[in-house]
């Protein structure tokens, strides 16, 4: 297995996809400053060379919160550098990524308590307080 | 999951959130090429999506599309959707056998008389129907049967949806493809060879939230996942601009990832998700790994000329034939120049009179 | 069959034949429609010499018309060495070459040859657009210059349009090309093209004629 590592190959290629998408979180920064809604960028839908996601994801940074979000398998939402441009990793239980996001918004749908969820909780917490 | 209950009942079942449900509707829009704005629809039609009955039928294949689509052991988007749906009758992953097997075939498709979605793997061998069978019915026949009273069908894999390498020359069997036999119901061809497992579940989850069939191109294929051809792309695509070709599968320009149109390539012609949405939840596909595009999912790639001559490359024909042609050209050049001569003679001795 | 697989089979071979067919068919007739051997006493034995200072010679115009003729003098090369550049220094078409021949050899980079087969077919458009209404080039134009020159010009658009991706599908645009190129080694035998073969033997010979004469040619 080790020999098969010492072969040299290396790839310098660029798709020439990270600039117009890094103007493109700018562009929908600018709109949710204006008011207007939020903008969500599927990462998958775009042909990246491989690398060019890692230097998307080191480009814009980690900022001041991070949740790991543990349903379905575990996902990470990170707030980049930039406020209001999320990174959305989710993964299956596998720890394999199955979607990859970058949403521009005030907070991500994902991390706000689902109504749904909450009606299943005041029932489940009358029925712990009811024993 | 009770036949009765919808999508969301039984998620909610299994002990998944709000919040987990709207993280498979996101990766479920992703996964159908839906922009993120259609996750919400999306939402809104699975939590009260119904399952479809599925019967699965397997003709003459080498079973390499389950296999493809089976691969993973923990719950992915892909095996929940399949979940989700009621797989009736897979010779590969079901437990019976025998009549009992056949009879619960049968028993599913009355009792979803014209809602079922009959999904094909395997080309259907029309030389001679005994070629291949199950429970001594032929290939031809069980489609026939199972096609008379489904919504639609899904022809999985190249060979069902072009006829494959069953098909390729010289033929032996006769192997045609589903669409060739069923004229009269809509036929959705996920071709590839095998194909991407996000597309063949892709195509069932537009049919869980839309209960449509997704838009087709000329050939029958989603559009979503078949409209770009690798081509177009390709992230190597700046080399083929520069003119930067690996001219062998281990020099330099190889081991600089360079463009691999010279080994063959058929990615211009080729319509395939590949260079997107990739292989094994998106680690690689051909290209990246160094080897160039076989066009698997294009019907008759097998005999479109080698996988390793590029596609600018002729097929020329025999030698002797040009051969032939020449001596041909040459005999009418000494013809015609001989009877030119006898004309000229002839009319220089008719002026001497 | 689908328009690609016909294109490059079955056409390409038909084509090829019906050329290498009508070249031969030419190039022999010419040869052997050659006159008997001249059995004047010749100034000059040298005349090979002489054939090649002829194609040498001729291969620019004459010091008189020099200054008048310098559009077609310049329009012309500058035409026939963006075509060729063009064809034989595109990798597709190495390699289209290379399936044929057995040999390949060194190419450009694509912008290169996109640059050159744009002046090729702009200078050709405008060119056919002069011989058609310049009035001594329209009365002496006839049906074979006007095929000639489209069946050159229809395969370097079709290239560019394939080579851009632009138009239609990317095998319909192949197809097209490569049929549009078929037609015009059908047509080649047959009419003026058939001056790629010619000029310089032409020239040649007419340079050995004179020579043997004395005359400088």
């Amino acid at each position: 297995m080790s020999s098969l590592d010492t072969i040299p190959v290396t790839t310098e290629v660029a798709t020439g996809n990270v600039e117009p998408l890094l103007h493109e979180i700018r562009h929908a920064l600018k709109r949710l400053a204006e008011g207007k809604e939020g903008t969500v960028i599927d990462l998958k839908r775009l042909p990246l060379a491989p690398g060019e996601e890692e230097r998307i994801a080191a480009t814009l940074g980690t900022g001041e919160v991070r949740a790991d979000v543990d349903a379905l398998g575990p996902t990470l939402i990170q707030e980049t550098s930039y406020p209001g441009v999320w990174l959305i990793t989710h993964k299956n239980a596998d720890e394999v990524v199955v979607a990859r996001f970058i949403e521009v918004t005030y907070i991500p749908e994902l991390l706000r308590s689902q109504q749904a969820d909450i009606d299943a909780g005041i029932n489940r917490l009358e029925n712990e307080l009811k024993n | 999951m009770r036949k009765d209950q919808n999508l969301g009942e039984y998620l909610r079942m299994q002990g998944v959130s709000r919040r987990g449900f709207l993280k498979f509707c996101s990766a479920t829009a992703s996964l159908m090429a839906l922009p993120p704005s259609a996750v919400s629809q999306v939402a809104e039609a699975l939590a009260t999506a119904r399952r479809p009955s599925v019967i699965w039928m397997s003709f003459q294949e080498c079973t390499g599309c389950t296999e493809s689509l089976t691969r993973s052991h923990a719950p992915t988007v892909e095996s929940l959707i399949f979940d989700a749906i009621s797989l009736d009758y897979h010779h590969t992953l079901q437990a019976a056998a025998g009549h009992g097997a056949e009879a619960a075939r049968e028993a599913a498709m009355e009792e979803n008389k014209g809602e079922y979605i009959l999904v094909v793997d395997g080309s259907i061998p029309n030389g001679n129907n005994g070629y291949s069978t199950i429970a001594g019915i032929s290939n031809h026949d069980m489609l026939i049967e199972a096609a008379e009273n489904c919504f639609a069908i899904v022809a999985v894999g190249t060979c069902a949806a072009f006829g494959g390498l069953p098909n390729a020359n010289p033929n032996p069997t006769g192997a045609v493809s589903v669409s060739e036999i069923i004229k009269d119901k809509p036929i959705i061809n996920v071709s590839g060879c095998p194909p991407i497992p996000v597309v063949i579940t892709g195509v069932l989850a537009h049919f869980l939230t839309f209960g449509t069939i997704p838009e087709l191109d000329a050939l029958g294929r989603p559009a979503a996942f078949f409209g770009q051809n690798i081509h177009d792309r390709c992230y190597r695509r700046p080399f083929y601009e520069r003119g930067q070709f690996a001219d062998t599968f281990d020099d330099e320009g190889a081991r600089k990832g360079w463009c691999l149109y010279k080994l063959g390539c058929k990615g211009p012609t080729t319509y395939n998700a590949c260079a997107t949405l990739k292989w094994n939840q998106g680690t690689s596909f051909p290209i990246q790994s160094g080897h160039g595009c076989i066009g698997c999912s294009e019907p008759n790639f097998w005999d479109k000329g080698g996988f390793y001559d590029p596609i600018s490359a002729g097929q020329w024909g025999s030698r002797d034939a040009l051969l032939g042609a020449a001596a041909a050209g040459a005999a009418l050049g000494v013809g015609s120049a001989l009877a030119a001569r006898a004309r000229k003679k002839k009319a220089q001795a008719a002026e001497e009179i | 069959m689908t328009l690609l697989e016909f294109a490059s089979g079955p056409g390409l071979q038909w084509a090829l034949w019906i050329f290498v067919f009508g070249i031969t068919w030419r190039v022999v007739g010419a040869v052997f429609l050659l006159s008997r051997k001249d059995i004047s006493k010749p100034r000059h034995t040298n005349t090979i010499s002489a054939g090649l200072g002829a194609v040498w010679s001729r291969s620019s115009p004459a010091h008189a018309f020099e200054k008048k003729i310098r559009f077609q003098h310049v329009t012309g090369y500058a035409w026939h060495f963006a075509l060729f550049i063009s064809v034989l220094f595109f990798a597709p078409h190495i390699l289209f070459f290379e399936s044929l021949l057995g040999f390949s050899w060194p190419h450009l980079p694509n912008t290169i040859i996109l640059i050159t087969s744009i002046i090729a077919t702009a200078v050709l458009i405008a060119l056919l657009i002069r011989r058609a209404t310049h009035p001594v080039q329209r009365f002496i134009s006839n049906a074979d210059d006007y095929i000639s020159i489209f069946v050159v010009l229809v395969p370097l658009l079709t290239g560019i349009l394939a080579f851009a991706h632009f138009g239609a599908r990317y095998e319909t645009l192949l197809a097209v090309h490569l049929l549009s190129v078929e037609v015009m080694l059908i047509w080649f035998p047959f009419g003026k093209l058939m001056h790629m073969i010619m000029t310089m033997p032409a020239r040649f010979q007419a340079g050995t004629a004179f020579g043997r004469r004395g005359v400088k040619a």
